[in-house]
């Protein structure tokens, strides 16, 4: 008895150690390429950055964050707008993207084809062409033939289109203009969900035969297969995507405090520190927002699940 | 005989059943051709404006279908982004990196998902906050990371010993892409491990428990045992790896300074004021759009070729757990 306990603590110890060892490259890689950027930018934000000749720090303490408050009535508003386009994208690309691995997931003529186009937002969103074709690129490049393209493609073309459609209908203008927002939103939020499709319907894929069978013995309706056995077994995809989708959401390009924080070092190259400051107060109430989705996503569901 | 009668709740029960399939058809097919349509509807715009000349552009009853076919644009966007140098230039860094990621993440997602050590969790806290960090946070001094490399002070400290400057300029070398990907670092690595870990915790746990009672090391078992029968996560974080890194745009724009070293991406993103400094374009917004196709054309193909298998792979990978 003494002995076996003996050998499998030997083995504990022998599993610390190769885990160790697997994880050991990585912790170095993180080390040199994101923990020490990670910590110098933190020093940033407490000091005046001088660039003009190499690179130059003074300890100012939280004089950049008071700037940053004092002067800048932007800031303030482009944080709550992001706070907010956070909790309503969230959980709207994540139904949306369920509602529509559902279906793709399910058997129907052109399946393929429907596959085939749907994925495609995974291979175009993420790239600078996406950019060309929303419009942003051009938009805000402020170049003649920039100004040419915006107005060709009127930025998110199919938004424009329906737009106008709905004022040929004759709907009030405040109508119009409330939907048309929608309709935008739309158009990105469908844009934006290509990966997390791809992960639902992988996991989807995964979930056994047999218990979709055991439901079908017990009587359940398509319904209550889907929130009582894809639902739940899809708890860690879930997380997955969530994660996926906060990441997106929170560093996206077209956020604007990351323009905000961009336009200050694009301004004046002595305006980093201000920029660091600007950018690590958005990810400090951001990543804390994200910290509690994700661990009351954990504690609600997972553990119930589980 | 026995006459089989239905009562009204029965027949009532499946009239719905009827209707609610069809209803549902219906819905199904529209949510298809809705989403389907705003997908392709931009893409066909491009294609469109790509071969429009530039009188086509300020012709308001040209909406959709060019006047003539105008395929000077392509040949412009191929002189502005000297695409067969970039295109040479830029396949190598997504296969190269890609490679890389596929083993140093289902490396160290073999180690969060397999072993338990103290620091396991630490680890696991440092992984999340790589995803989370944005990229912008750590520009600057990921870039005088590059600027300066140094590998933890060593090269600093033998360079005062020989009396040179020793440490690499990486700025314009796509070794600021491979050190990353090598190591598994970078928030899309770290999606990737996450991906793996979902995955490997899907695998049962006995095959290599037998492997381990046979004497295999651990370096075995992974080589022997978690390999082989990973297949779909390792094409699933392949592709997406491979269209990530192509795709890969602002990270790039940062670290490559000279136009002659510029990757496809880079190039494509400056063509905008590539367009505007040659004022003798004569369809500048065509040129534009024709630069948009040839720089997504490789990853079309390449995404056609693998796409069966792709979703194939899709419908077998285990990430449920």
């Amino acid at each position: 008895m003494s002995l076996k306990t003996k050998k499998a603590r030997g083995i504990e110890r022998l599993k610390i150690r190769y885990g160790r060892m697997f994880i050991l490259p990585w912790f170095i890689g993180l080390l040199l390429f994101f923990l020490i950027p990670l910590v110098s930018s933190i020093a940033y934000a407490f000091s005046k950055v001088d660039l003009s000749n190499g690179i130059s720090m003074k300890f100012i303490g939280l004089e950049n964050f008071k700037t940053l408050l004092g002067t800048n009535p932007d800031y303030e508003r482009n944080i709550r707008a992001a706070v907010s386009s956070f909790f309503t994208s969230l959980p709207i690309i994540l139904s949306l993207s369920l509602i529509f691995a559902v279906v793709l997931n399910q058997k129907f003529r052109g399946r393929l084809l429907a596959r085939a186009i749907f994925f495609l937002p995974v291979i175009i969103a993420t790239g600078v062409v996406m950019q060309y074709i929303m419009g942003n690129k051009i938009g805000s490049s402020g170049s003649a033939s920039g100004a040419a393209l915006s107005t060709a493609l009127g930025g998110g073309d199919s938004a424009m289109r329906f737009s106008a459609v709905l004022t040929k209908l004759g709907l009030p203008d405040r109508v119009t203009l409330l939907l048309n927002d929608y309709i935008a939103d739309v158009f990105n939020l469908i844009w934006s969900c290509g990966i997390q499709i791809l992960l639902f319907v992988a996991g989807m894929q995964s979930i056994p035969d047999q218990m979709y069978e055991v439901s079908k013995i017990e009587g359940a309706t398509t319904w209550e297969e889907f929130w009582y056995v894809t639902f739940p077994m899809l708890g860690n995809v879930i997380l997955l995507v969530l994660i996926y989708t906060m990441v997106d959401q929170i560093t996206a390009y077209d956020n604007p405090v990351m323009n905000q924080a961009y336009d200050f070092v694009g301004k004046n190259i002595d305006m980093y520190g201000d920029s660091a400051a600007a950018l690590w107060l958005y990810f400090v109430i951001v990543g804390v927002l994200s910290g509690i989705v994700l661990f009351a996503y954990q504690r609600v569901f997972l553990r119930r699940w589980n | 005989m026995k006459k089989v009668m239905k009562s009204p709740l029965q027949f009532n029960k499946q009239y719905r059943q009827v209707v609610g399939s069809v209803f549902y058809r219906l819905f199904r097919l529209f949510l298809l051709v809705a989403v389907g349509y705003t997908i392709i509807s931009p893409l066909l715009q491009v294609i469109s404006n790509s071969l429009k000349s530039g009188a086509d552009f300020t012709d308001s009853s040209v909406s959709w279908i060019p006047t003539s076919l105008y395929w000077e644009n392509f040949s412009d966007a191929f002189r502005l982004m000297k695409y067969p140098q970039a295109l040479l230039r830029t396949m190598l860094v997504p296969i190269l990196s890609g490679l890389f990621e596929v083993v140093s993440c289902g490396v160290a997602a073999y180690s969060f998902a397999r072993f338990k050590y103290p620091e396991r969790n630490l680890m696991y806290v440092l992984l999340i906050l790589m995803i989370l960090v944005p990229v912008r946070i750590t520009l600057l001094p990921s870039y005088v990371n590059y600027r300066y490399f140094d590998f933890f002070g060593l090269s600093k400290l033998l360079g005062k010993v020989v009396g040179k400057d020793l440490t690499l300029n990486l700025i314009d070398t796509p070794f600021t892409f491979y050190l990353p990907s090598f190591f598994g670092v970078g928030y899309q690595s770290g999606l990737f491990v996450l991906i793996y870990i979902q995955f490997l915790k899907g695998i049962p746990k006995e095959l290599e428990e037998a492997a381990w009672i046979d004497g295999a090391g651990p370096v075995k078992t992974f080589a022997q045992i978690i390999v082989p029968s990973s297949g779909v996560a390792i094409l699933t974080v392949s592709i997406l790896s491979v269209i990530w890194h192509w795709n890969e745009y602002y990270l790039s724009g940062l670290y490559f300074k000279n136009p002659d070293k510029y990757p496809l991406a880079v190039a494509m993103d400056r063509l905008v004021a590539t367009v505007d400094l040659n004022h003798n374009i004569p369809s500048p917004v065509g040129t534009m759009m024709a630069g948009c196709l040839m720089f997504i054309l490789p990853l079309l193909v390449f995404y056609l070729i693998v796409q069966k298998n792709f979703i194939k792979s899709i419908d077998r990978v285990g990430i449920v757990g």
